[in-house]
């Protein structure tokens, strides 16, 4: 009698679970919600979501499209990067009507790039700044800054002990003045960290970012001990007249919006045999660049003669950027 | 009601649609909202896509904000379904093994939540496609960033697969065959605890964060993983209880209880010994948690909310421990709601962002999530929960049914 | 049934060899004791700084320097063309010759000169550094005539330390170019001789502080 009753019971739960599913199983309410969800979608595609149809060229969506499919810089043959680059060109003439000059030098041979700062001959002028920021096409919308100068109390090596932020007449008396930017480590996190090998370390020492191959996630970024990387969090602006037209395809060409980019020891410069900007504008002579497997080389001398030191080199990072004094 | 009718997959898919178009007025008026939520944060991505992340809250300091912060949380609650799985297989509990599809169905709503949160978050979207292999470059197994988009798949794969074979022979009215799954099961187990400890270390192997850089990274994450993910599944399921005809047992919701208890409590311990380690002895490695709990020349931002999770968390754990009420849900499901949002607040921000403070070169700054950060993440939470809610419908129909 | 938890165990047990072949691989390249500095240092091969092809030659006028660095002969930048006065033998009498004069000549022609190098109180003379007889040279403190586009040689005397460093490369710098034939800047170029110590100034920039 009781087990009747309970699978009564358990008849009637099932047909009610039916039922609720089937509630108010009108066509209207189906084609309601599906009209609502179309009308939802099309209006946020048409207010945001579609691109400045501004007057794109059948050229430029043409090139465009060969340069969304190319492959990583690394492993392009020399006339495939010699295609890149001579697209990037066309599309800098016709996306902003600046005749550029695109390089594409490889490493020089038995080359491994070194820089020495020295502490004592700093004052904190901050030309090196300016003209990176000059010589790199820099963002000047953020004042994006490669390099970072920090007033430092003396006794005390930590850049966090320091003060990045300053404007006053220098050098202050008893304070000595660091810099900081990329140090292109040997081994270098950032490298390890990247999910596409969008960056690497060129066999002449320089740690590079393909800003194409780049999908912009920022774990680099994170896992740079030294605040050597920048983002583009928008699109850089360059203002026409400013514009550096020596520009290497690894180096300091306008990058896109939404790409890592760092120091490149000037890749555009060094590798043709000239100093980076930082190191030729520098006016008390404080940076030392050379080629670390030269034996004559400055930087040999550099680390050969003096006290130096690298940042945070506890982390096994080996930096290629040491600091020395006097 | 066709019974006789013929049924194949297309006739599958198209029941699962139409179950899920029709329904109450407050089941529509749900569904409305929640299409509001994701138009509006599409708008805002659309918004982002035009300007660039520079509409977020984020710099060159703060570079990862509220997304990654939700991403990390949420792989914890993909994760916890596997406190589903194992009571239900491996100890053969009938009771969880009614409400296991339920914990698959929010486990593959988690996971497309994550994968979202990350698309979403990239600089350069149209250019994923780098990442798959062969035709881009996969920096496996060097980058664990590489290991984690391998796991995530892998494990949404299996959430999604095993339990769509069980709902298709059920839907076809068959016993589905416990032999070709079973392995799946057991592998999903074992992949549930390596998703979370691959996302951990994602953080802990930056020996440029000190905050993040400690072996107590991965196992912390797994506590808290296991105490929100079923402090979620318990309000779920105890929606489904009360909404639905699906009925759930007490017992299921008594041993939820005392998994999220051990959980919470081997979560505190584990706070408590990175709070030891940190302000015992401070030193330049502390200036992040230095600036998460007290904050740090002048920034103070996150303090409050620092303080408020953990005094939240401790509350709720406390109640959920000691019991008060002796399982009355009026007392156990609000503490669940609690220590969900306690834990979120915790893992997400309170973890990513002072991670990332001070910058590697010690400055300070404030993070806040702009208006587009939290439209989209809103926008994304509503697309998790009608993931969640297409599949918990579609499989409590098919149980149903095929239970008769 | 039996088998399954030595098929969990299993499984497990390879997912951690797998994880720690795929993680020791890396770890053996981290762990290793030498630095590449090691590698760097062992290398003795000197590099030809020609083989640098693109490097554009230094176009300011340059001197041989009198002294060699570790890699041999070097370029210094000529000072004479930058000396607004040179010639000084169109004034001053050389071996003999008609000697210029007049009313308050010193101010008229050198009172911009204001001699700023030294202590306070014990600041150098004119004649510490110039020949009392051949104005068109400098003279050491051995009486040895150095030539103004050599000052280093005199400058060296007293800055000797400098002035290793500024052979060997860790002081001054050079012009322009890393490679090709070293070319670097004179003391005098970037040294005021008068008044060789910088001017404080002021940054040219500053940075931006993220809000």
């Amino acid at each position: 009698m009781c087990d009747q009753k309970k699978t009564d019971n358990k008849e009637e739960q099932q047909k009610d679970l039916a039922e609720a599913m089937q509630e108010k199983s009108s066509r209207r309410s189906f084609l309601k919600g599906l009209s609502i969800g179309a009308a939802a979608v099309s209006a946020t595609l048409v207010t945001g979501c579609v691109p400045s149809a501004d007057a794109a060229t059948n050229e430029e969506l043409r090139l465009r499209w060969q340069e969304y499919f190319k492959k990583n810089y690394r492993l392009m043959t020399q006339e495939e990067k010699d295609q890149t680059v001579s697209r990037l060109e066309r599309l800098a003439t016709l996306r902003e009507g600046l005749e550029v000059q695109i390089g594409s030098e490889p490493p020089v041979k038995k080359v491994l790039y070194g820089y020495a700062f020295n502490i004592t001959r700093c004052e904190g002028f901050m030309e090196c700044v300016a003209a990176c920021i000059k010589e790199n096409n820099l963002d000047r919308k953020t004042n994006t800054q490669y390099i970072r100068i920090f007033e430092m109390e003396p006794g005390k090596l930590d850049p966090s002990e320091g003060d990045g932020k300053f404007f006053h007449e220098v050098p202050v008396e008893n304070k000595f003045y660091m810099g900081t930017q990329c140090f292109h480590c040997e081994n270098a996190p950032c490298t390890k960290a990247c999910p596409t090998k969008a960056t690497w370390r060129e066999p002449d020492g320089i740690v590079v970012v393909d800003y194409d191959w780049c999908i912009g996630c920022r774990y680099c970024q994170a896992a740079c001990p030294y605040f050597g990387r920048r983002f583009n969090w928008g699109k850089p602006e360059v203002p026409k007249e400013e514009v550096n037209v020596k520009q290497h395809y690894l180096g300091n060409r306008l990058r896109p919006k939404g790409k890592m980019e760092k120091c490149t020891f000037c890749i555009q410069r060094t590798r043709k045999g000239r100093l980076p900007a930082c190191v030729e504008a520098c006016p008390t002579g404080s940076r030392v660049f050379g080629n670390l497997l030269d034996p004559d080389s400055e930087i040999r001398y550099v680390l050969k003669h003096k006290k130096v030191f690298r940042m945070k080199e506890e982390l096994g990072t080996e930096p290629k950027f040491w600091y020395f004094i006097d | 009601m066709n019974e006789n009718r013929e049924k194949n997959l297309r006739t599958f898919i198209v029941d699962v649609i139409r179950w899920n178009f029709r329904g109450s007025i407050a089941f529509q008026l749900f569904r409305l909202v929640l299409i509001g939520c994701m138009a509006l944060g599409i708008y805002a991505y659309s918004h982002q896509a035009k300007y660039g992340l520079a509409v977020t809250g984020m710099n060159d300091i703060v570079s990862w904000g509220f997304y990654i912060s939700n991403f990390t949380f949420l792989v914890g609650v993909a994760a916890a379904a596997v406190m589903l799985i194992m009571p239900a297989y491996v100890f053969h509990d009938p009771n969880f093994h009614r409400v296991v599809i339920i914990g698959e169905g929010v486990a593959v709503g988690a996971l497309v939540m994550c994968l979202s949160f990350i698309m979403v978050d990239l600089g350069g979207p149209l250019q994923a496609w780098h990442l798959i292999p062969v035709i881009g470059i996969f920096n496996f197994p060097s980058s664990i960033l590489a290991w984690d988009v391998l796991v995530l798949n892998g494990y949404l794969l299996l959430n999604s697969l095993v339990p769509a074979y069980i709902l298709y022979c059920h839907y076809k009215g068959r016993k589905a065959d416990e032999r070709k799954y079973r392995p799946f099961v057991f592998l999903s187990i074992f992949w549930a605890f390596s998703i979370h400890m691959v996302t951990a270390f994602l953080y802990q192997g930056l020996p440029a964060r000190p905050f993040w850089n400690n072996p107590l990274l991965g196992p912390r994450f797994l506590a808290s993983a296991f105490a929100a993910g079923p402090a979620l599944i318990a309000l779920i399921l105890a929606v489904v209880h009360t909404a639905t005809p699906y009925k759930i047992d007490r017992s299921v919701f008594n041993k939820l209880r005392l998994i999220i208890v051990i959980s919470a409590i081997i979560n505190l311990i584990m706070l408590f010994s990175e709070i030891f380690k940190e302000f015992y002895f401070p030193t330049h490695h502390s200036i992040s948690a230095m600036y998460l709990f007290f904050g740090m020349d002048g920034h103070n931002s996150l303090v409050p909310w620092i303080w408020t999770s953990v005094c939240v968390n401790l509350a709720a754990t406390l109640v959920l421990a000691f019991n008060p009420g002796k399982n009355n849900p009026k007392v156990l499901l609000p503490a669940c709601g609690f220590l969900f949002v306690a834990i979120w607040m915790e893992k997400g921000i309170g973890l990513i962002v002072p991670g990332l403070i001070p910058s590697p070169l010690g400055e300070v700054v404030d993070y806040l999530p702009t208006w587009v950060e939290l439209s989209v993440t809103l926008g994304i939470f509503a697309l998790g929960i009608t993931v969640v809610t297409w599949l918990v419908r579609t499989a409590l129909i098919i149980e149903d049914r095929y239970g008769k | 049934m039996k088998k399954l938890p030595k098929l969990g165990a299993g499984s497990l047990a390879a997912g951690l060899l797998l994880l720690t072949l795929f993680f020791f691989d890396t770890k053996w390249s981290a762990a290793s004791e030498t630095s590449f500095l090691e590698t760097v240092k062992g290398h003795d091969v000197q590099f030809d700084n020609r083989s640098v092809r693109q490097v554009l030659p230094v176009s300011q006028p340059t001197v041989l320097a009198k002294e060699e660095y570790q890699g041999g002969t070097f370029q210094v930048l000529a000072r004479k063309q930058e000396i607004e006065r040179y010639r000084c033998s169109s004034c001053h009498i050389v071996n003999g010759g008609k000697e210029v004069r007049g009313k308050n000549a010193l101010t008229l022609t050198h009172g911009n000169v204001v001699v700023n190098h030294g202590q306070e109180g014990n600041a150098l003379a004119c004649i510490d550094c110039h020949h009392p007889e051949d104005r068109e040279s400098l003279e050491d403190k051995k009486g040895r005539k150095i030539d103004f586009d050599h000052s280093y040689q005199l400058c060296g005397q007293c800055h000797f330390r400098q002035k290793r460093d500024w052979l060997g490369g860790a002081h001054g710098k050079r012009v322009a170019n890393w490679a090709g034939d070293r070319v670097v800047y004179n003391c005098t170029t970037c040294h005021d001789p008068h008044s060789p110590r910088f001017a404080k100034r002021f940054p040219v920039i500053y940075s931006v502080p993220l809000k």
